[in-house]
């Protein structure tokens, strides 16, 4: 097996429009992941919050920076920013294709906790941070589904 | 059968021959005729066929059209001076090579399929256009096509050209491995694309810099939008290897207008506005005016005039006084550059010199200069010392020393009355080479002095490191008002920094009472500036002395 790869990312673009162009755009990111991910051995989990995403990806070194560059090549992904990317060994969304956490907790504020100590500014937001939230999100979940 | 070969004088002299050789040479020529491998055909006036070998009923047996086709060879045949060689593309695709001499009826045409030759070319011309790497095309592409749109002038819309080149990519390249870097320029070259249109033409020209074209859209609005968007397509993030990687481009462009014909011009113009743009920082595009191109070309004209005024003695040093405050005699003078250029006048060393320091020319004016300063020195009538000043591109020469020698023993000069002046920003890029030299030039016994001091760094490092004769305060703070207190500390802090340390302290600039007062309260040593005189000619400095000596 190839070495694993984690890649943590927060894409600031702030998708305008109202809450159905939102989810539209979510939907066919999702759509587009759960296709094209499997084949290429990546998981991953992606959480829209205050205008914001933030995604986790895993998997071998190849595909991940493959894709990455796709998406650095989309112009809809203007501002992003790389929080984490090193070696790992074991996939945390082992489960997950491309797991979306954003309908389920809809109106929450999932960075909040965050901005008290960032002043609402993800610049300081740090990667592993982000991945543990991501994570224990995807745990919750996998154990309410269960 | 008949004999094979036939001695070649024969053939030229056939009428000569007995009528039984002329048909064996007959039966030979046939012979070669039908089975050469060439294909061969003599073809009658209307393009019908008289005679044909093997080899030509292979190569023409599909073409449906042939007899038209020959007839309209044999027309052309006849026009253009009994003898023709051209390529014909078949219907199936296959080209053939063609040489048709023109016969008193008719012609003779050979030929040969020379498809696979004309794929192989095809292919080296792609490949000679190809950058390996990127798989981009490569200079030679681009000149190409650009010289192609320059020649063909009248679109609705002008092309751009612009140049892209990334930010410490050679650093990069450095740390993180060749092989990174190359995986590096491969995804710059896809973002590249990714951001053009079809017909737009994109190079990578060398190294990290990449071109593209942009061809039949509105300017300069579409460049603009291009050179922001390739700016931020390529400043964003890479992941490389297992590494994360951050670099940023800077773009410059030219819409080319009527005007501009020359490829190399258009690609020089696209240069100066991209070495602008990074001048401005990095992530930052220009477009190229034409302004920059005349300042360009006015920096390159000063610089020729540069160079031949050492040799046209169009230099000049003059001299002026500094005066010791406290027995009010003169102490020594400055030796100052004059530049009088027959087109352009008298011309500022502030003007000049940065110039002449960017190019070398420094060296050897500042050579002319010391030489010139020792000499003319040598001849006045008192033991005044004289100020040269050291330029740091000099003072960085390996033969500083060694000109400082000669300049003396050519004189006659002794060596405690020559002073050196040099600037902070010598003893900045200190390895200590520069401790070295200044010890090198004490032990001739030269002075030295630090120039302009308080407007670069002050160390005072400098000031331990290496004991100077005497410190020059800048002009800046001679010049402040009595409503300056700062400056008149600052005057304050270096004299007395002086006292402490032994070295003369000497004021530049002093131009009016006020100022005098104010430099002798703060404690300096010396003054020099407008007041106590003029730079002069060295030819006035003995009437100068003579009128400031006391009388009896």
């Amino acid at each position: 097996m190839s070495t694993l790869y984690r890649l943590v990312y927060l894409s600031k673009n702030r998708i305008s429009g109202g809450a159905a162009h939102i989810a539209a755009e979510v939907q066919s990111i999702l759509a587009a992941a759960q296709r094209n991910n499997p084949p290429l051995e990546l998981t991953g989990a992606l959480i829209f919050n205050a205008g914001m995403f933030a995604q986790v990806l895993e998997g071998p070194c190849g595909s991940l920076e493959d894709t990455f560059e796709k998406i650095q090549q989309d112009p809809r992904h203007g501002d992003l920013e790389v929080l984490a990317y090193h070696q790992t060994t074991e996939r945390a969304f082992q489960h997950w294709s491309m797991g979306y956490f954003g309908q389920s907790r809809e109106g929450q504020d999932l960075f909040g906790h965050l901005a008290k100590a960032t002043g609402f500014n993800t610049d300081g937001l740090e990667g592993t941070r982000l991945f543990e939230i991501i994570r224990d999100i995807a745990l919750e979940e996998e154990t309410r589904a269960a | 059968m008949a004999p094979r070969t036939a001695p070649a004088e024969t053939m030229r002299y056939l009428h000569e021959l007995s009528p039984q050789r002329r048909q064996a040479v007959a039966d030979l020529a046939l012979d070669t005729f039908l089975e050469m491998g060439r294909a061969a055909a003599i073809v009658g006036a209307n393009g019908e066929l008289r005679l044909v070998n093997d080899a030509f009923t292979e190569l023409f047996g599909g073409v449906e059209d042939l007899t038209a086709r020959l007839a309209k060879i044999n027309a052309d045949v006849a026009v253009s001076g009994g003898r023709l060689i051209h390529e014909v593309m078949l219907p199936d695709g296959r080209t053939v090579g063609l040489e048709v001499t023109l016969l008193e009826q008719g012609c003779l045409i050979t030929g040969f399929d020379i498809s696979r030759r004309q794929q192989r070319r095809a292919r080296e011309a792609q490949l000679a256009r190809t950058d390996d790497l990127t798989q981009l095309g490569n200079r030679l592409l681009f000149q190409e096509q650009l010289a192609e749109r320059l020649a063909e002038p009248g679109h609705a819309y002008p092309p751009a050209l612009l140049t892209i080149d990334l930010g410490r990519f050679k650093a990069l390249n450095e740390t993180l491995g060749r092989k990174t870097g190359d995986a590096l320029l491969r995804l710059v070259a896809k973002r590249i694309c990714s951001a053009l249109a079809d017909h737009d033409v994109v190079a990578r020209l060398e190294g990290d810099k990449f071109a593209v074209l942009q061809l039949g859209q509105p300017q300069p609005q579409a460049a603009a939008a291009l050179a922001a968007r390739l700016i931020d397509l390529l400043g964003r993030a890479y992941l490389v290897d297992g590494q994360l990687i951050n670099i940023s481009a800077c773009a410059g462009i030219v819409v080319v207008t009527p005007d501009m014909i020359d490829v190399e011009q258009v690609m020089s113009s696209a240069d100066l506005a991209l070495s602008r743009a990074k001048s401005d920082g990095q992530g930052s595009y220009r477009f190229f005016e034409t302004a920059m191109d005349e300042k360009m070309r006015s920096c390159r004209k000063l610089e020729i005039d540069l160079r031949r005024a050492l040799s046209l003695r169009e230099f000049s040093l003059v001299y002026q006084p500094q005066v010791n405050l406290r027995s009010s005699a003169v102490s020594g003078f400055e030796a100052l550059l004059r530049w009088q250029c027959p087109t352009r006048g008298a011309v500022s060393p502030l003007d000049f010199i940065p110039l002449a320091e960017q190019t070398g020319v420094i060296t050897s004016i500042g050579e002319w200069v010391l030489r010139t300063a020792c000499r003319e020195a040598a001849s006045w009538p008192n033991d005044h010392s004289i100020a040269v000043n050291v330029s740091g591109v000099q003072f960085a020469h390996p033969n500083l020393v060694k000109v400082v020698m000669s300049a003396l023993a050519e004189s006659g000069l002794a060596p405690q009355r020559l002073e050196l002046e040099i600037t902070e920003s010598v003893m900045l890029d200190d390895r200590g080479q520069s401790l070295t030299v200044l010890n090198n030039l004490r032990s001739l016994g030269v002075r030295m002095a630090l120039d302009d001091f308080g407007t670069g760094y002050s160390s005072l490092g400098y000031l331990r490191r290496f004991s100077f004769d005497k410190i020059k305060i800048d002009q800046s703070f001679v010049r402040g008002t009595a409503n300056d207190p700062a400056g008149q500390a600052i005057v304050r802090a270096i004299s007395s920094l002086g006292q402490s340390l032994g070295m003369k302290t000497v004021a530049e600039g002093v131009e009016t009472r006020e100022q005098f007062d104010r430099v002798v309260a703060d404690g300096c040593t010396d003054v020099q500036g407008y007041l106590i005189s003029r730079p002069l000619p060295s030819g006035q400095i003995a009437s100068f002395l003579d009128e400031r000596a006391p009388r009896p």
